[in-house]
């Protein structure tokens, strides 16, 4: 990670838009962050914990979104200015908190929520706009449309959230927060931060200071008071302004990374004279008044953003205040099918949408051009399937899941969740995976399976969860499941690290987000203390863990919890050396034949096994296996040989 | 004539799914997608060799050409008297004590297994364990203690040749197997057609096969058992010869009778398919006789079958006689009858008398025993 909180003003810095995010919160003088870790979000908090000691400033991986968000209110209530980092999924798990915050108000210290939006659901299991929320909250949102926007925006919006009183989101996507651009620097603050919860109660102010949301009414009315004065400030936001001639043929709106798109489209097109873009930096509450007087610079109004049609909408709804002889344009976007309202946009797109409305001749590239390029580049690159690491030891756990399940032969069902181990509805964990929705809900939903013995039911259920969303959102459905008697096995796949997004650490691992050791809370304490049966497995040795399971199936009654312990492979082979050299004996490996069909490369694929055509044998791929030795114990023929390395 | 192979989607659409599984082990133990586990043979994975695949070709209810398979064992033609080819038809009992106190009537399995180890005939033995409370698995004995351990018949339905296909590919000891019809049957088709990246077959010097009537379902029967007394205290299992029509269960200090009505609830639906009783194509087949307590039946049928009785004969280890003829009546009558009742049921289920599923008998042999 770059160099945040090099001292440097006037310098450019090379950021991706995450780091561009973190030094404005530097450079705003922030005393806490908090976040849980969630592409395309988690360098925000993971590069301001880096330097965290180093600039006396607080950072903390918390249990999840909701908790990360109360702790940096709580800052803020103590003065300290405060920012709180998520991913789409994170603002659903803290919304609750957000209804009720924008009541209660802020404290002394300037409040930002950072959500970090990833269209495509390039490394998520939903694609989700979060702008709506702010609409639905009455929060202050505003969109970076580039890197040093990241930066600039996000120190502004501590200024406007503490003269404000209120929450103050910024919204960011995938290709803001992970590409890379030339950040210039400001001044870093140099001032001591003293943190105290003024309770202001005397003679004269009988109330005491409270965060609290009642009277709701009242409180309601003050938050409408908060987003009138933001909207005063959005219609004088340096973030929006309009590029183009005074009368252009079409109008774009548009923000975030879609304004570099538009900007890229209209070069393309050389339409520099014909269409002005009109870029929002402060989505909402909308600036009525600037939008207004760019409306009439076109008949035409294409709205070019990501994900849902939050400008589009609101723009429309504007429409309905024109007066009764305005003249209307014709609005293009995703009503209009001219923008996709779902995955990210790129320039093609705008370029294919703007070429329709203007009935040019421009022709964007062939739809099948990307597919073309990507097998042009893949020609030279071994096909690779998504899968789990070599060693990683979710594979042997689903090995034996699969195993199990299929000894039982009640035709068991697996609830999923969100990790590296969502990879197990396909092939990488054996098609095992049946349901997976939000952290902790295959576990819910594990609850009410669990429950319909009377209707019938007797498939086993086996939930699996990670360690870090055991900890995340797990424990309440654990709870209720034990407590309702619900007849399903947890398996929490303690891998100690949050693989997926990093290896950020989590309360099993001992490990603060600043590199402090800490406390371990063991999950098979708290499982124990709750009155769960518990069993403690290593995944590597396949018998006793489908032996475990099947014993916890047959016995029924309640829920179980298994925990399958071995660490993340990568985070392992970082501090040592793989424990096995591992070969296949050419002699003794069957190939194709009966008695194995391939079972190596075929079923359990590990992409340290290969297999050889021309020999008709398997192989082991030498600088992708890591030496766990699992395939030993895999093959039928004892042909794949473990020696200690 | 080999009969045609097919993969294991075969196996389970003519046998496992139709419910003619014998638990026998023959297709488990080495191919990673097949698993025997309580009482069900489990698919694991998909195996892409739907078009032949040795499950198929080595399940005893799969197709079994029966003249071919004694050319094979005996080289000649399938016999059409009761009880299959024989040498000699005997009776026996063990001359130790220690064994006839443990095994079914006359010990002669075990005294016969003793002996083939102490001489060096075989390195090992398959057999069938019944201990620690738990249902019938088989075992790999190498010592005349591990034998004596699983002396005794459980009745029970138990994959012993899931042992052998875990023998590792390199091993050449000499071994014994003691097993029911239906997996007599299997080592059968494995020796008429020996299997692939698997121990040689031929290490299975001696085959003992048991007279059977029928098998309990394990997983079934002891859950029945469980209900009714302390499996870990049980130390025999017996069905006297009629008329007792009795199953007896022997713990260390009392005996518990169930009515044969009772138990027979319990018995693998696929043995009503099944038209061997004698084990046909062992070397040696073993049984109870009726009227003659504390005396097995012996059936000898090929040479080295003779050789080791001879051995026993000469050593004192077994003490020898001819079955009385009475008797031989009766063993022929109640062969021919298991022969006569299958034949129908197999008939019964395909509707056509031409369609023996999975028996490949002569029209001329199946009408006679049909008669």
């Amino acid at each position: 990670m770059a160099n945040i909180e090099i001292d440097a003003p006037g310098t450019s810095q090379l950021f991706i838009g995450n780091e561009a995010i973190a030094r404005g919160a530097l450079e705003a003088g922030i005393g806490f962050a908090a976040a849980y870790p969630g592409t395309p979000s988690s360098e925000i908090l993971g590069s301001l914990a880096q330097i965290a000691k180093k600039m006396n400033i607080y950072a903390e991986w918390s249990i999840n979104e909701k908790v990360a968000m109360e702790a940096a209110a709580g800052a803020s209530y103590a003065g300290i200015r405060s920012l709180a980092a998520m991913k789409q999924n994170g603002i659903n798990v803290v919304s609750d908190f957000l209804a009720n915050l924008v009541m209660s108000g802020t404290g002394k210290g300037g409040l930002v929520l950072v959500s970090c939006d990833d269209p495509s659901a390039i490394s998520s299991s939903n694609e989700q706009d979060t702008r709506p929320i702010a609409k639905w909250l009455d929060i202050p949102l505003v969109e970076p449309g580039d890197f040093q926007e990241a930066k600039d925006m996000t120190k502004w919006l501590f200024d406007l959230a503490e003269e404000l009183g209120t929450l103050c989101m910024l919204r960011s996507v995938t290709r803001i927060a992970h590409a890379r651009g030339n950040v210039k620097l400001g001044e870093l603050p140099n001032k001591q931060q003293k943190a105290y919860f003024e309770q202001i109660h005397d003679l004269k102010n009988v109330m005491p200071t409270r965060y609290i949301p009642i009277p709701s009414p009242v409180r309601h009315l003050f938050l409408h008071a908060k987003m009138d004065k933001a909207l005063e400030k959005f219609e004088s936001s340096l973030f929006n302004r309009y590029i183009g001639p005074d009368r252009a043929d079409l109008l774009i709106i548009t923000c975030g990374s879609c304004w570099l798109y538009s900007q890229d489209a209209i070069e393309a097109l050389k339409l520099r004279d014909r269409v002005g873009i009109l870029k929002l930096g402060t989505l909402w509450p909308l600036p009525e008044k600037f939008v207004m007087e760019h409306l009439n610079k076109s008949d035409k109004v294409l709205f070019v953003e990501e994900i849902d049609p939050f400008l589009e909408r609101s723009v429309m709804e504007l429409g309905g205040s024109f007066p009764p002889k305005a003249i209307r344009p014709t609005f293009y976007g995703k009503r209009s099918g001219h923008i996709n309202a779902y995955g990210e946009l790129n320039p093609d797109m705008v370029i294919k949408a703007v070429s329709t409305i203007l009935g040019l001749t421009y022709k964007a590239r062939d739809a099948d051009y990307g597919k073309k390029a990507e097998a042009v580049a893949k020609s030279n690159v071994p096909e690779r399937s998504m899968t789990f690491c070599a060693g990683c030891p979710h594979r042997a756990t689903f090995w034996s899941i699969k195993n199990a399940l299929k000894l039982d032969g009640h035709d068991g069902v697996v609830t999923g969740d969100i990790g590296c181990y969502s990879m197990a509805l396909g092939p990488a964990g054996f098609f095992q995976v049946r349901t997976m929705h939000c952290m902790g809900a295959g576990v819910g939903v594990a609850n009410g399976l669990g429950k319909l013995g009377q209707f019938g039911f007797n498939q086993p259920v086996l939930a699996v969860v990670g360690d870090s969303t055991f900890y995340h959102a797990t424990i309440p459905a654990l709870i209720n499941g034990i407590y309702n008697q619900s007849n399903f096995i947890l398996i929490i796949l303690d891998n100690s690290a949050t693989a997926m997004t990093g290896f950020q650490p989590h309360p099993g691992t001992g490990m603060t987000a600043m590199g402090e050791p800490t406390k371990v809370i063991s999950m098979e304490a708290l499982c124990r203390s709750l009155g769960a049966r518990v069993e403690v497995c290593d995944p590597f040795d396949l018998n006793n863990t489908t032996a475990i399971l099947l014993e916890m199936m047959a016995e029924g009654g309640g829920a179980k919890v298994a925990i399958m312990r071995r660490q993340c492979e990568l985070v392992r082979a970082k501090k040592e050396k793989p424990p096995y050299k591992v070969r296949v004996d050419a002699e003794r490996c069957i190939g194709e034949a009966c008695g194995c069909d391939r079972l190596c490369t075929r079923i359990f694929l590990c992409p340290g096994l290969i297999w050889d055509k021309k020999t008709g044998k398997s192989k082991v791929d030498e600088v992708i296996c890591n030496g766990c030795g699992v395939c030993v114990d895999v093959c039928p023929q004892g042909a794949i040989i473990k020696e200690a390395a | 004539m080999a009969a045609e192979s097919k993969g294991c989607k075969g196996l389970f659409d003519e046998v496992i799914d139709a419910g003619l599984c014998t638990l026998c082990g023959a297709c488990t133990g080495r191919c990673p997608y097949l698993a025997y586990y309580q009482g069900r043979i489990a698919l694991l994975d998909n195996c892409t060799r739907i078009d032949e695949a040795q499950c198929y070709d080595y399940c005893p209810r799969t197709h079994i050409d029966m003249n071919a398979i004694s050319q094979k064992i005996f080289g000649v033609q399938y016999s059409d008297g009761e009880i299959g080819n024989t040498k000699e038809v005997l009776i026996a009992r063990s001359t130790d004590a220690n064994i006839t106190e443990k095994a079914q009537y006359g010990g002669v399995v075990t005294t016969l297994l003793s002996l083939a180890l102490d001489e060096g005939f075989i390195e090992g033995a398959i057999l069938t364990k019944t201990s620690d409370g738990k249902t019938p698995s088989p075992f790999l004995a190498q010592a005349v203690n591990d034998i004596l351990q699983c002396a005794g018949s459980s009745y029970m339905a138990c994959p012993v040749l899931e042992r052998y296909n875990q023998i590792p590919e390199d091993n050449s000891d000499k071994l014994g197997i003691v097993a029911m019809p239906c997996q007599v049957l299997a080592v059968a088709k494995m020796k008429a057609n020996p299997p692939a990246n698997r121990a040689s077959i031929d290490n299975i010097r001696l085959v003992i096969g048991l007279f059977c009537t029928w098998a309990l379902s394990p997983q079934n029967f002891y859950q029945f058992l469980k209900e009714n007394l302390d499996l870990s205290e049980v130390k025999k299992f017996d069905i006297p010869p009629p008329p007792a029509n009795r199953f007896d269960i022997f713990t260390a200090s009392s005996k518990t009778s169930f009515p044969l009505e009772k138990i027979r609830k319990f018995t693998m639906p696929t043995c009503a398919y099944c038209l061997d009783m004698t084990s046909e194509f062992a070397d040696i087949s073993v049984g109870s006789v009726e009227d003659i307590e504390g005396w097995n039946t012996v059936i000898v049928r090929t040479k080295i079958g003779a050789e080791l009785m001879e051995m026993a004969k000469k050593k004192g280890k077994l003490q020898i006689d001819k079955l009385p003829s009475a008797s031989l009546a009766h063993l022929k009558e109640a062969s021919l009858l298991k022969k006569k009742r299958a034949l129908n049921e197999i008939i019964k289920r395909s509707g056509d008398r031409n369609n023996l599923i999975y028996v490949g008998l002569s029209t001329k042999l199946a009408e006679k025993i049909l008669e």
